[in-house]
């Protein structure tokens, strides 16, 4: 209990949290309520072209569509970057000799680490819901549109998968950081893997079987497929940056046991190099 | 291995080398016991900071053994016992002094109530509030001994505490180490200045390469004396002692030779020079100062690694 103090404090106080997550709100947000809103009302062709969608899509009955195709990519790197900076700067700035020298034994501290991240992870669930709740809402006020709600049950389940999506990201954040020691390559690698690598690799899966196998386990094809199992838009298509793709690749259940095996894997390793490495010097 | 628990550090032919094929620390052995000052010193590179994470349980033995306070070295029974400073002072710059102690007693479960007397000792209460990575070299020094002192431990172990520090301020950390060694507390400190820890320990071991190549009390240490030798022709001089069984190494300073010889023996020298025509004007026993011990002790061709 101490130690998860210990570390939720760190998280906490640490400035670079609050920016990830004031980005993260704001982003998604104005990609999924704002500027569609405001491409609505203002262009008047477009209205009557495709209108009646794309209000749809912005209404509170569409939320958990709407919101839940940010998260395996865009939300997914921005929990990415948490998790590298929660144990790649105790790296960085040697406080890991610090941390392992007090009592805790490094699995304890590790772990508190991880369940702290797990902690962490809640708010940009929970507020992306509010905010996204409350945009929805303004938007059905101000267009005269019927206030449907998605039920209980659907919002509580895309809750879980929004902030399990999340977590493998984190767990996947804090691994390239233990493996590489620090900070600056992990955000390095992990962004170029989920912007670069996993993207052109899923456009060649059609030409060659074998990408198509990778593709499978890659963390945004299994999100999307999470996500699109869950709530599908009457449109298609969905909000929030790099909600790019939101075609069901694999079922469900398939993304959730290939995402849970992965999480597992990241968490596993990484917990093995922690305890095992030598603490010798800052980076 | 160890006798009752009156030794606190124990280690047995400790050996480390890195995977990058550095030997760091080549089958130490050493013992230092409850209550004691011990001092650590050697040249850069000499394997200090490998031993003492060893100690610590950051870095794993490639063979050897080493017990700390009874215990295996890492483990919460024994880091509980702990105070460290390893090499520089290393916390979370963007929390302030207190909220860092903070982190770090919520780890080492001590009640907070210990972190404003550990701040006091260290004098750095007044900046407390102020962020870690606001604080000059000294100012971090100082957490760091603030850090150590948490725990209220039964073993310091301090890498170069004064590292950084101006001179009244390693004048007051000294006195401070020299404080909290008193009674029951054993601590065990490195340095590379052999003069610092003159003032400080109790015992002292000089660590090169890896090995300890000399261990004992201050005084001890001190007594590997020299004879100091004026003479004219001083090169004529030196031919002639450098035949002699008796004699060990020469130095030369300007006008005097520093010979390394058994006092004893100092007439037969004395003999030697005169019958071969050397006009001898000063010869005498001189105890070393701690640097030369260090310097005499330390020095070979070979490049510091
Ligand atoms: N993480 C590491 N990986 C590889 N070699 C290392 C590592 N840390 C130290 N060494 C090497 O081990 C040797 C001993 O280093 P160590 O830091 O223990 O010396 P030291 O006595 O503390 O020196 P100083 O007085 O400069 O602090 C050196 O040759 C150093 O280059
Ligand atoms: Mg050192």
């Amino acid at each position: 209990m101490d130690s998860l103090i210990a570390e939720l404090t760190l998280l906490r106080k640490r400035v670079a949290t609050w920016i990830l997550l004031g980005f993260w709100l704001v982003l998604t947000i104005l990609f999924a309520y704002v500027l569609p809103y405001y491409a609505y009302k203002g262009d008047i062709r477009f209205r009557e072209r495709g209108g009646a969608a794309l209000l749809a899509i912005m209404l509170p009955h569409n939320l958990v569509a709407s919101l839940l195709s940010g998260f395996p990519f865009f939300g997914g790197t921005i929990i990415l970057i948490l998790g590298v900076l929660t144990m790649g700067s105790e790296y960085t700035w040697g406080t890991l000799t610090s941390a392992f020298t007090q009592r805790a034994s490094r699995l304890k501290v590790f772990f508190s680490k991880m369940l702290a991240l797990a902690i962490a992870i809640v708010p940009f669930v929970l507020l992306v819901f509010l905010l996204g709740f409350i945009a929805s809402l303004l938007i059905a006020l101000a267009e005269n549109q019927p206030i449907d709600l998605p039920s209980a049950w659907q919002v509580l389940q895309a809750l879980a998968i929004a902030w399990f999506i999340m977590a493998v990201w984190g767990s996947f954040g804090v691994l390239i950081a233990v493996l590489s020691r620090g900070t600056s390559l992990a955000i390095g690698l992990g962004l170029i893997y989920g912007l670069v690598l996993e993207g052109i690799i899923s456009a060649f899966t059609n030409e060659i079987t074998l990408l198509d196998y990778m593709s499978k386990a890659f963390l945004r094809t299994n999100g999307y497929s999470l996500v699109a199992s869950l709530a599908t838009t009457v449109t298609g298509g969905g909000g929030g940056p790099g909600g790019l793709q939101s075609s069901q690749i694999v079922s469900g259940t398939q993304a959730v046991l290939v995402l849970a095996l992965e999480i597992v894997v990241f968490i596993i390793v990484a917990a093995a190099l922690v305890r095992r490495r030598d603490v010798a010097g800052s980076s | 291995m160890a006798n009752g628990n009156d030794i606190v550090i124990e280690t047995r032919a400790l050996t480390k080398r890195y995977r990058a094929g550095i030997l760091a620390v080549d089958g130490l052995s050493m013992n230092v016991k409850r209550g004691e000052v011990y001092g650590f010193v050697g040249p850069n590179g000499a394997g200090k900071t490998t031993t003492l994470r060893m100690l610590l349980g950051l870095v794993h033995p490639t063979s050897g053994q080493c017990r700390v306070l009874g215990e295996k070295p890492g483990t919460p029974e024994a880091l509980g016992r702990i105070g460290t400073i390893v090499e520089t002072p290393a916390f979370y710059p963007y929390l302030s002094g207190r909220d860092n102690l903070k982190v770090l007693a919520r780890l080492a479960s001590t009640p907070y109530s210990r972190i404003d007397a550990a701040l006091d000792e260290v004098d750095l209460l007044g900046r407390a509030g102020d962020k870690f990575k606001s604080y000059s070299l000294g100012m971090k020094q100082r957490l760091g001994m603030a850090a150590a002192l948490l725990k209220d431990p039964d073993l310091l172990i301090l890498d170069e505490p004064t590292n950084g520090l101006d001179p009244a301020g390693m004048a007051e950390m000294r006195g401070l180490i020299r404080e909290l060694g008193r009674g029951e507390r054993t601590v065990f400190l490195s340095s590379h200045l052999m003069g610092e820890l003159e003032q400080i320990c109790d015992r002292i071991g000089v660590i090169k390469n890896g090995r300890i190549i000399a261990e004992g009390p201050l005084e001890e240490l001190r007594h590997g004396s020299r004879l100091k030798v004026r003479a004219a022709p001083l090169e004529r001089a030196r031919e002639l002692l450098d035949e002699m069984e008796v004699v060990g190494k020469i130095e030369q300073d300007t006008d005097t030779l520093l010979v390394e010889a058994d006092p004893a023996s100092t007439a037969a020298i004395n003999r030697k020079l005169v019958e071969a025509g050397v006009e001898v004007s000063e010869l005498f026993v001189a105890k070393l100062s701690l640097e030369n011990v260090f310097l005499s002790l330390t020095e070979e061709d070979e490049p510091r690694g």
